[in-house]
């Protein structure tokens, strides 16, 4: 008896220990680190261009920090999954990626730590102050702003000349331009409605002055039936109705696919879509300009299109050496610079005074030379400035995206979705027991 | 007697380890969670509190309509997959039962290979094969004066029950083949010598003595069409299809717990599921074991 069991219990002591082996495996570093001369091990987890090359720029350069840099899916493709399960299962890595819209949703969750304690005062000075407040939440600071993302159009140059259409200005314009692209070439439409992708709407709809998310005392207030809503979801289901735009999903292989054999002349997007699109069509350097997003009256006017802050995960034991990476990052001149000299990334920076060294860094022979920071900076000062993003949007976002899938003529319209998103991110509230009108 | 228990000890211990470790506890955590949920106070950003509610997220699972909605969704599927399959799988089986010895060997491989295709690529190839601007099946229908999207409201099921097919016939037709091949050969040549065709002796004689085999199939179909979340899970991301995050069940809860941080009604979700499956089990066990034993 006594021998079996004695062998059991290795066995049982074996498995015991492979096991603790990989949890240790999946744990964070050390605590302490730089006390003892050994740099503080970081792992951060992002998508956006240039991630890596930022990292080994700053590796390079420091030797109290190593990051270790771990590409994840964009977040609405799978990496905001990825990252809320990290947080639950209590291995999430010391800084990840989050864009402006999800950052509420992780801060309700309880899965970031506050960071206002260790982000130096002049690093908040440098930073965009519409940054900095979509940041701020319930009087607290929550992430290192990276990027503004103001929209703009990219259209064909040499597709709209050989047209002769002309690049509009507001949204009537858009769609007589719209109709003149088919008619030149029925296959072709001036730009694509993304189903997938409801902030790529939200920020139409942000740019026309809506509200969907305003926070009152201590009531949350949902408005998605304002004039302004209203009038884009009028304008995208005509635009829909009658075949003027393509609907394909973003970034798909088939959006892709259209852009490559210019099928698809234009794409509304934002500041970092520049680098997007230079690095998916390389074979058409030359041949892409960019312009002000249309807007309804003409001035200019503009929403916020994603954009990515750092945020610090509640697991994390390193706050202040991920903070600091995360200001080097966003706000010092060397971090700008290796993330654009990356050839993809034409991100605009938060810190207004390192746009000089993003337009220098960026390579803009894609679009013929011209000025594209420029433009962003003035699409960036029309930012329509009352936005904020509810403490819900995964739950907004997932309700409106299932239903733009199945938008169709003659089947549910774009304002059924729109009222989808609204009656969800309603009741998700009430569920949490927040106080909420709408 | 000892010696023989402790040997049994010894041998089945890593069983028991394993079917703890990656059954029991993650089934009872999943039970734990779901009796848990979040509450928040003000707007929301002060962090949350994690207050019991008892069967509260089944209640709210059970009370959502896209919860229920994928289960009418799966009684959808079934009724178009499993007679598709069953038809397909058996008749390939007696087709390659009757053929020449030669082709047999290929037509059983060539079958099987898409089985071993993990599910997750073939959702892939397939949503590629789907898209209207990519593929080449749609341009050559478009050419043909067929015009059918695949990602329609319309479209959708037949599309992922088009996917499931390529995945499982194959593999559902070696069952059967190997079923046909263990039926007695002196009843077929029985049959033969009493004039019966080979149509006669698939109908009257080969899919009767069949019977155990399809009911073992369809058992298996069915409780395997109640997991379905790969396929529709890549038809739902990135491709801008009807296909919506709550589709299935299993597809409620990964949204529930990912796209909406709400692990306690995510899990409340699955074990739901997991019931259903459960008591299907169950009760088609049961009415077979009863069926065998009235037989006997």
């Amino acid at each position: 008896m006594s021998l079996s069991w004695s062998r059991t219990s290795r066995v049982i002591a074996g498995t015991a220990a492979a096991l603790a082996v990989l949890t240790a495996c999946g744990g964070g570093g050390d605590a302490t680190g730089s006390a003892d001369g050994e740099p503080v091990r970081l792992t951060f987890w992002g998508w956006a261009k240039g991630s890596k090359e930022v990292v080994d720029a700053f590796n390079a350069s420091h030797t109290d920090i190593e990051v270790t840099f771990e590409e994840i899916p964009s977040g609405n493709a799978g990496g905001y999954a990825k990252i809320s399960n990290a947080v639950k299962a209590g291995n999430a890595p010391d800084l990840v990626s989050i864009e402006y819209p999800s950052l509420p949703e992780f801060v309700s969750s309880g899965a970031l730590q506050e960071i206002g304690d260790v982000l130096p005062e002049s690093a908040r000075a440098a930073l965009l102050p519409q940054a900095v407040e979509l940041t701020t939440l319930g009087g607290k600071s929550w992430a290192v702003p990276f990027d503004a993302a103001p929209q703009a159009f990219y259209y064909r140059k040499d597709l709209f000349e050989k047209y002769r259409v002309e690049v509009p200005t507001t949204w009537d314009g858009f769609r007589k331009a719209a109709e003149q692209v088919r008619r030149a070439d029925p296959k072709a439409r001036i730009a694509t409605f993304f189903p997938d992708d409801p902030t790529t709407f939200e920020a139409m709809a942000w740019q026309a002055g809506a509200q969907w998310f305003k926070a009152e005392g201590d009531t949350w207030k949902i408005d998605t039936t304002d004039p302004a809503t209203t009038r884009v979801t009028a304008y995208w289901q005509g635009l829909l109705d009658d075949g003027l735009v393509h609907k394909n999903a973003s970034f798909s292989p088939e959006w892709t696919g259209s852009l490559k054999n210019g099928t698809t002349v234009g794409y509304l997007g934002a500041s970092w879509g520049a680098g997007v699109l230079k690095g998916t069509l390389p074979e058409q350097s030359g041949k892409w300009a960019v312009a002000p997003l249309p807007s309804w009256d003409g001035k200019p006017a503009s929403g916020m299109l994603g954009g990515s802050t750092f945020a610090v995960p509640k697991s994390s034991r390193h706050k202040a050496a991920a903070v600091e990476f995360a200001t080097w990052m966003a706000t010092t001149e060397e971090g700008v610079k290796a993330r654009i000299a990356s050839g993809t990334s034409s991100a605009f920076p938060a810190a207004t005074a390192l746009r000089p060294v993003a337009k220098e860094a960026f390579d803009a022979g894609f679009y013929g030379g011209q000025d594209i920071y420029a433009l962003f900076e003035a699409a960036g000062a029309s930012i329509t400035p009352q936005w904020s993003w509810g403490p819900a949007t995964g739950t907004t976002n997932t309700a409106i995206k299932d239903r733009f899938g199945a938008v169709a003529a003659g089947g549910p319209t774009l304002a059924d979705a729109v009222r989808a998103g609204h009656d969800a991110t309603v009741a998700e509230l009430t569920r949490r027991g927040l106080k909420v009108e709408g | 007697m000892k010696a023989r228990t402790r040997a049994a000890a010894l041998l089945l211990t890593p069983f028991f380890l394993l079917f703890t470790a990656v059954l029991v506890v993650p089934i009872g955590y999943a039970v734990w969670l779901s009796l848990f949920t979040e509450k928040q106070s003000g707007l929301g950003f002060g962090g949350s509190e994690t207050v019991f509610t008892g069967l509260g997220n089944y209640a709210a699972a059970l009370g959502d309509r896209a919860f229920r909605d994928g289960f009418g969704l799966l009684l959808g599927y079934c009724l178009l997959y499993v007679p598709l399959m069953l038809g397909g799988a058996l008749g390939l089986a007696l087709l390659l039962d009757t053929a020449l010895a030669r082709a047999r060997r290929f037509f059983q491989l060539a079958l099987f290979l898409p089985h071993a295709v993990p599910g997750i690529i073939a959702a892939l190839i397939w949503v590629y094969l789907y898209t209207p601007q990519l593929s080449p099946v749609v341009r050559a229908m478009e050419a043909g004066g067929i015009g059918f999207d695949f990602f329609s409201p319309e479209g959708a099921l037949p599309s992922v029950v088009n996917i499931a097919l390529w995945e499982w016939l194959g593999y559902n037709l070696i069952i059967f083949y190997a079923a046909l091949q263990a039926i007695d050969r002196s009843v077929l040549e029985a049959a033969t010598v009493d004039g019966a065709g080979a149509w006669r002796t698939a109908f009257s004689v080969k899919i009767p003595l069949l019977r155990g085999s399809l009911a073992m199939v369809a058992l298996f179909t069915v409780i395997g069409s109640l997991q379905l979340f790969t396929e529709p899970l890549i038809l739902s991301r990135g491709t801008g299809s009807a296909v919506t995050s709550t589709w299935t069940p299993n597809m409620y809860a990964y949204s529930a717990a990912f796209d909406r941080n709400d692990y306690g009604l995510a899990a409340a979700a699955s074990i739901l599921l997991a019931l259903t499956a459960a008591l299907l089990s169950f009760a088609v066990t049961r009415l077979t074991r009863d069926r065998k034993e009235k037989a006997a």
